[in-house]
Order: C-alpha cells, then sequence, then structure tokens
C-alpha cells in the first residue's frame, strides 16, 4: 500500500507573518493593515514598516476586524472595539474553565 | 444540485429595495454572527447570509439571479442552462475570490466564472487566496505531536470554465507544542492559482477538545488530583495521570484541600514550554462500616481539632 504523503506546515508565532503574508491571510490590501496599525487597531506599531512581523493572535485578530467592517459596514475602530470585547470575553471564559465554573 | 432561494435565506421579499435587503442581512449577522451567536450552526448559517447578500446586494448578479429564479423553486434540482448568464458582465465585486471556497457549489456554479473571467484576458496570472480551516485535536496531541486527516472543498474550474468544487483530502502533522488558537501554514495548499499562478497557502487554526479533565490557559494545564486524608496530612508520593502520561507527584505533608502545586515545565511543550498545576482535592473515605466510624470517632475524640474556630468563627 503505497504510503500517505503527510503535510508539515510552519507554526506561526515560531515563523512570524509579514505585513504581505498577513494582508493575503485575511483578502485585504496591505493598505487596509497599514491604516488599522497606525490607528493603533492592530498590533505592531513599531516605526520600521519592514520590520513588522505578526502572530497567531494578529491574524485571528485582523480575519476578525475585517469580517465585522465587511458584514455590518462598521468603521474600523467600532469593529476593533467589538473585537475588543469579544476578546475579553474569550479570556474571562478561560479563565472560568480554568477555575472549573464553565458549564462547557 | 439544490436551487437555492437567496430571497428566502435573508427573509425578503422579492421586491425588496437594496436597503430592506442591507437592514434583513444586518439583522441576521447580529443574530448569527459566529463569535457571538449560541444559535445551532451559526457558522454555516452566517455563509448561506453572506452567500445570499453577496448575490442580492450586486445589482448584476441579483438581475441575473431573478430572470434563473423564475422557472426554479427552493430545493429544486438545479443545473444552470448554458449561456444562461449572457448578456451579464459580472465585475466580481461583492465577494472575493475567496469565498468561492467559502460558498455552495451552487453560487460557485453561477458566479464563479463570471468573477473569474471579469478580471482579465489571455496571460493573466494571479496567485491563488490563502484558506483557513479549523482542526480540532486533543490535548495530548499538543504534547506529543499528532497527525489529522482534513478534507476541503476546493474551487476548480473545468475547460469549459465552469466552476465544480473537488474534495481534497489532506494528511497534516501537527507539531509538538502548539497552542489553542494558534495557526499552522501549509504553503501551496490553499486556492489554486490563475492562469499558472502559485496556489495560496492554507492556515488551521488550532483547537483542542473539550476535556473535563483538563484546564489550558496558553501552555498552562490545571488539573485536580484527588487525594486521601492521610496522604494531604503525612505527605505522599502519588501517581496521577496527565496529558502526556502518569507521573509522580510529591504531595507535601500539611497540605490543604485546594492546595495547587506547580510542576515547572511540564505544560505544553515548547520554547517556553508551560507548566502544569496539580490541585489537590482531598477525598474523604466515607464512614460506612463499623471500622471506619471507629477510626472517625477515635480522631473526633484524640485529635482537638475544630475547622470554624480556627477561622475565628
Amino acid at each position: 500500500m503505497a504510503q500517505q504523503h503527510i503535510a508539515s506546515g510552519e507554526l506561526i508565532d515560531e515563523a512570524a507573518l509579514t505585513l504581505d503574508e498577513l494582508a493575503r491571510a485575511c483578502s485585504v490590501e496591505t493598505d487596509w493593515v497599514v491604516e488599522r496599525i497606525e490607528s493603533g487597531l492592530l498590533a505592531d506599531g513599531s516605526p520600521y514598516v519592514a520590520s513588522w512581523r505578526f502572530t497567531s493572535h494578529d491574524l485571528t485578530r485582523a480575519r476578525r476586524m475585517c469580517q465585522l467592517e465587511r458584514d455590518f459596514e462598521a468603521a474600523p475602530e467600532l469593529a476593533a472595539l467589538a473585537t475588543d470585547l469579544i476578546e475579553e470575553n474569550e479570556r474571562l471564559r478561560d479563565r472560568l474553565r480554568a477555575a472549573g465554573l464553565s458549564d462547557d | 444540485m439544490e436551487f437555492k432561494d437567496y430571497y428566502q435565506v435573508l427573509g425578503v421579499a422579492k421586491t425588496a429595495t437594496a436597503e430592506e435587503i442591507k437592514k434583513a442581512y444586518r439583522k441576521l449577522a447580529r443574530k448569527f454572527h459566529p463569535d457571538v451567536s449560541k444559535e445551532p450552526e451559526a457558522e454555516q448559517r452566517m455563509q448561506e447570509i453572506n452567500e445570499a447578500k453577496a448575490v442580492l446586494s450586486d445589482p448584476e448578479k441579483r438581475l441575473a439571479y431573478d430572470q434563473l429564479a423564475q422557472q426554479y423553486r427552493s430545493g429544486q434540482d438545479f443545473q444552470p442552462p448554458p449561456d444562461w448568464d449572457a448578456g451579464f458582465e459580472f465585475s466580481g465585486r461583492g465577494f472575493e475570490e475567496a469565498d468561492l471556497g467559502e460558498f455552495s457549489d451552487f453560487f460557485a456554479n453561477l458566479f464563479g466564472q463570471g468573477g473569474r473571467s471579469g478580471r482579465g484576458g489571455r496571460g493573466y496570472q494571479m496567485r491563488g487566496e490563502d484558506r483557513h480551516a479549523k482542526v480540532i485535536i486533543d490535548l495530548a496531541d499538543a504534547f506529543h505531536g499528532a497527525s489529522r486527516t482534513i478534507t476541503l472543498q476546493v474551487p476548480q474550474v473545468d475547460a469549459q470554465g465552469r466552476v465544480h468544487s473537488r474534495e481534497h483530502t489532506l494528511s497534516v502533522r501537527i507539531p509538538k507544542g502548539v497552542k489553542a488558537g494558534q495557526h499552522i501554514r501549509l504553503s501551496g495548499q490553499g486556492s489554486p492559482g490563475i492562469g499558472g499562478g502559485p496556489a495560496g497557502d492554507l492556515f488551521l487554526e488550532i483547537h483542542f477538545t473539550p476535556d473535563s479533565r483538563y484546564r489550558v490557559e496558553g501552555r498552562d494545564v490545571h488539573q485536580t488530583v484527588p487525594v486521601t486524608p492521610w496522604e494531604a496530612a503525612l505527605g505522599a508520593s502519588i501517581e496521577t495521570p496527565t496529558p502526556s502520561g502518569v507521573i509522580k507527584v510529591k504531595v507535601p505533608a500539611g497540605s490543604q484541600a485546594g492546595r495547587r502545586l506547580r510542576l515547572k515545565g511540564r505544560g505544553i511543550p515548547g520554547p517556553e514550554p508551560g507548566d502544569l498545576y496539580v490541585e489537590l482535592e482531598v477525598v474523604l473515605p466515607p464512614a460506612d462500616t463499623d471500622k471506619a466510624r471507629e477510626l472517625y470517632e477515635t480522631m473526633a475524640r484524640e485529635l482537638a481539632f475544630d475547622p470554624r474556630q480556627r477561622r475565628g468563627g
């Protein structure tokens, strides 16, 4: 029987994403990312754009913001605010779960 | 393939104005948004709603769809008639190439071809879109590494320019040390490129199967371990199962219920490995035999112990 090929990928965070890679993964232009970083809505913010690198968390956050902006035609600030609240909610749920106080 | 009634999906009349469609969409998007919705199958409903909006909020697509819809009912078996879209020029607005992979076959068949042909002529090359999927693994897989088989729907354009979706099955190695919420990037496993362009990447987002025995925070793992009163009071070396296998834990003498022991570096492995927190749960043996009752009575007599006094109660 032929041995099945198993694909190996890179773990994001150990290999961080560049600006182009993050934009592509969210199906947005790089300007979309740059604008949101310059407005303080998305991570990084180091002064050199070429050195910007993004984590798994940034990717999840950017995709969520992008989806909220698109689905509700929301202003970027509002989408970022909703994303902050969703992330906070997730953190609190994790803590509840860690304390054994969650139903799920 | 079934005919989809996009008006029914959004719950609007066929005569709905653009404003009414937008309003209905937002209301449903609020209800089924996967980040907040507690409705079952929220993700799938959101996909349908997005698809319906992509068609009905684009005047060109809506017009073409309306003409077609006159001959079909929702759920009816459907094959797009040849040249059904003659006379329409879809600009590709309102949906991205990436959506083709996420939308239904019905949508991809009707609008996939138009969306693509609208983008340019001969010699046009474009990198395929990146795609995203969630993979659920057991916590133990993060300790040891694992492989998972995932199946994705990949849109493909045939020689006639029609879009078909094809099942793409892929075996993926889940590396040791992965955290919940972390992504694995598989280069070239996303949507195929156009005109010989390279394929996009596939991002897999890792989630853990809920396990009532363990609670995970980042790379730290929490668990409770039942101990006897004498193990807690006198100290003991006990064996306990953990996600990485059975380990020995030293219970210090004088431990109370709820005491947390930190086993440094025994959490999820990685460049900065997490810790394993073991919380002691003191379990009393039942006083259901004469001997057991006698032992409890001896303790009551011999040990001058009143836990309420210690609290100042």
